[in-house]
């Protein structure tokens, strides 16, 4: 069979496809590319040569420049600060809630999931006043609570739905035993199913940052001191003020994109089972 | 001991649960309800008192804002073009990338990588890229001789909306073609191989093997296509704002603006609510769907 297969004559169509693929792939990164060289182009540079010209001075001093006038230190100090405490705190929420959904026997579990299954469907772009205004009547404008919380609200349903599937596969015959061995709930999540979880968590994990770290519509209404502004809302301003400064702001563009290029190209792997996770069941 | 043993039941239960279960109420139901408590009253958002409204608030839309209807057929448009065209080519993608090709890793991850970029970061990027004057878009056709296609993307009305979907179709492609891609995982490779040696052709393959083992992917991307494209938010605020001329208003961000820079609050809650109402006409039948489905499995 396998012998066969490797004497099988050229398959022109596959030549043809990947032909079309690598055509479509190089469209799909000439942004990036656009991108990258308009960051280093001096303002000389961009009026004067083409489009396409491959940057000849490296212009870095836009980097510093941007990083300064758009006050980036902060955006990205806030950015670090939100991302860091909301990433695991919802995550941790999130498992003990999907824990005890799958493994605990109570009244009304079926319809407690359900209530969490909505929320995967609410989209909060459309709640932003009224989140404002519950923010502001906690005193929470302009506090990173402000947006963890509700940022935490909205990521809990997601991350509900994928681990309580995954501890539902767990028998339940461990968790039996162990509480036969006098073990709590509690004990039996944070020694078995926890560890046991890993690997949907650092998919989770991954994708959330991601997530997090891109949000703007929610940040935009809560956070309204400069002070207190994500890199998002920061690369928003800068747009605004200093549109024209092309080199600058593609190179404040850069700066915001690249934390989560990173974070994707070395967790590659962990994005897609976490998106599909959700989605699509064997 | 059994009343013990009962009541620290309860308390392990109470601090799983508990967390997750109060933010989610507080935070996410909580403005759920708020926005249809307020759809029904007069409020600017500061004041301590609201003034109760009846039906005023959906009069005066439905009635008396022009600007609703634009933002009501523009968010049609933009979700028939969202179901329609980024899964197709999500699709297509995703059938060429799971053939044994040279390089295929690196080119999904390529096609994927769009998607894990903030949109309001997308919204800079397009915006520069449509630049009347220095912007890559207007440079090609210069130079592929298309002078005549060249226009201010983004200043002009009647493209305004399309200049910007297509760059929602350059971020959300990958989405749908790593959800096809783990669909396409469970066609089964034997009878694939049966189909061939039966000498079907790759049309044939795919109307009857592919396509019919993908039919819960096919309804979970639309679904997720279409719950996407009425919260699109952030593209269309960082590369219009809704403009020009509210050409590219959608309900979303009418909600939001009515609200939050016009301070009427029950106006904006009463447009929330229209959106809120469509999004439901998509996910009540789903979510049963996914239910019976879950049960099926389980």
């Amino acid at each position: 069979m396998s012998e066969r297969a490797q004497h099988r004559p050229t398959d022109w169509f596959l030549v043809g496809l990947w032909i079309v693929l690598v055509t479509g792939a190089i469209v799909w990164v000439v942004p990036f590319v656009f991108i990258v060289f308009t960051s280093l182009k001096t303002e000389g540079e961009i009026y004067g040569s083409g489009v396409f010209a491959i940057p000849r001075s490296f212009a870095w001093h836009n980097y510093v420049t941007a990083w300064q006038r758009g006050n980036f230190a902060s955006s990205f100090f806030n950015s670090v600060v939100i991302t860091l405490v909301k990433v695991p705190l919802g995550l941790l929420c999130s498992a003990m809630a999907a824990y005890a959904l799958a493994q605990v026997r109570m009244r009304g579990r079926e319809a407690l999931f359900t209530l969490f299954l909505f929320g995967t469907m609410i989209p909060f772009q459309v709640l932003l006043a009224p989140l404002f205004s519950l923010v502001n009547s906690l005193g929470l404008i302009n506090s990173y609570a402000g947006v963890i919380l509700p940022y935490i609200a909205f990521g809990v349903p997601y991350q509900v739905f994928v681990l309580r599937g995954f501890f539902r596969q767990v028998p339940r015959e461990l968790s039996e035993a162990a509480m036969l061995d006098g073990a709590s709930h509690l004990l039996i999540f944070w020694r078995i199913f926890l560890p046991l979880s890993l690997p949907v968590l650092a998919a989770l994990l991954i994708l959330d940052f991601v997530a997090t770290w891109n949000e703007f519509a929610m940040a935009l209404v809560i956070l309204q001191d400069s002070g207190r502004w994500t890199l998002p809302l920061g690369l928003m301003s800068f747009q605004g003020q200093f549109s024209s400064a092309y080199g600058q702001l593609n190179a404040a563009i850069v700066m915001t994109v690249l934390p989560a290029v990173i974070v994707y190209l070395i967790f590659q792997r962990y994005f897609v089972s976490g998106l599909t996770a959700g989605a699509v069941k064997e | 001991m059994t009343i013990g043993f009962a009541g620290r039941r309860q308390r392990g239960l109470l601090i799983l649960l508990g967390p997750a279960l109060l933010i989610y109420a507080i935070f996410a139901i909580g403005p759920f309800l708020d926005v249809i408590r307020l759809s029904f009253m007069h409020w600017d958002g500061l004041s301590p008192h609201a003034r109760p409204a009846g039906l005023d608030n959906y009069r005066a839309i439905l009635a008396r804002d022009p600007v609703f209807w634009t933002a009501f057929s523009n968010s049609l448009i933009w979700t028939a073009l969202s179901v329609a065209i980024p899964p197709l080519i999500g699709f297509a993608l995703a059938l060429a990338l799971d053939q044994r090709l040279p390089g295929r890793g690196l080119l999904r991850a390529l096609f994927y990588m769009p998607v894990i970029i903030a949109p309001i970061a997308v919204a800079t990027i397009w915006r520069w890229m449509y630049d009347p004057f220095f912007g890559i878009v207007n440079a090609t056709l210069t130079d592929l001789h298309l002078s005549g296609l060249i226009q201010d993307w983004l200043g002009n009305r009647r493209v305004a909306l399309y200049a910007v979907f297509v760059a929602y179709v350059w971020q959300t492609v990958g989405f749908s073609m790593v959800l096809f891609l783990a669909g396409l995982q469970n066609v089964s490779p034997t009878l694939l191989e049966a189909a061939r040696l039966d000498g079907a052709r790759r049309a044939q393959s795919l109307r009857y093997v592919i396509l019919p083992t993908l039919r819960p992917t096919i309804t979970i991307v639309v679904v997720l296509s279409l719950i996407n494209s009425f919260r699109t938010f952030d593209i269309i605020y960082g590369m219009t704002h809704g403009g020009p001329v509210q050409s590219t208003q959608v309900l979303a961000l009418w909600a939001f603006w009515q609200s939050m820079q016009l301070h009427d609050f029950g106006t904006g809650s009463a447009i929330a609510v229209v959106l809120l109402l469509l999004t439901a006409l998509v996910v009540i039948p789903y979510l049963r769907w996914t239910r019976r489905a879950e049960e099926r499995w389980s």
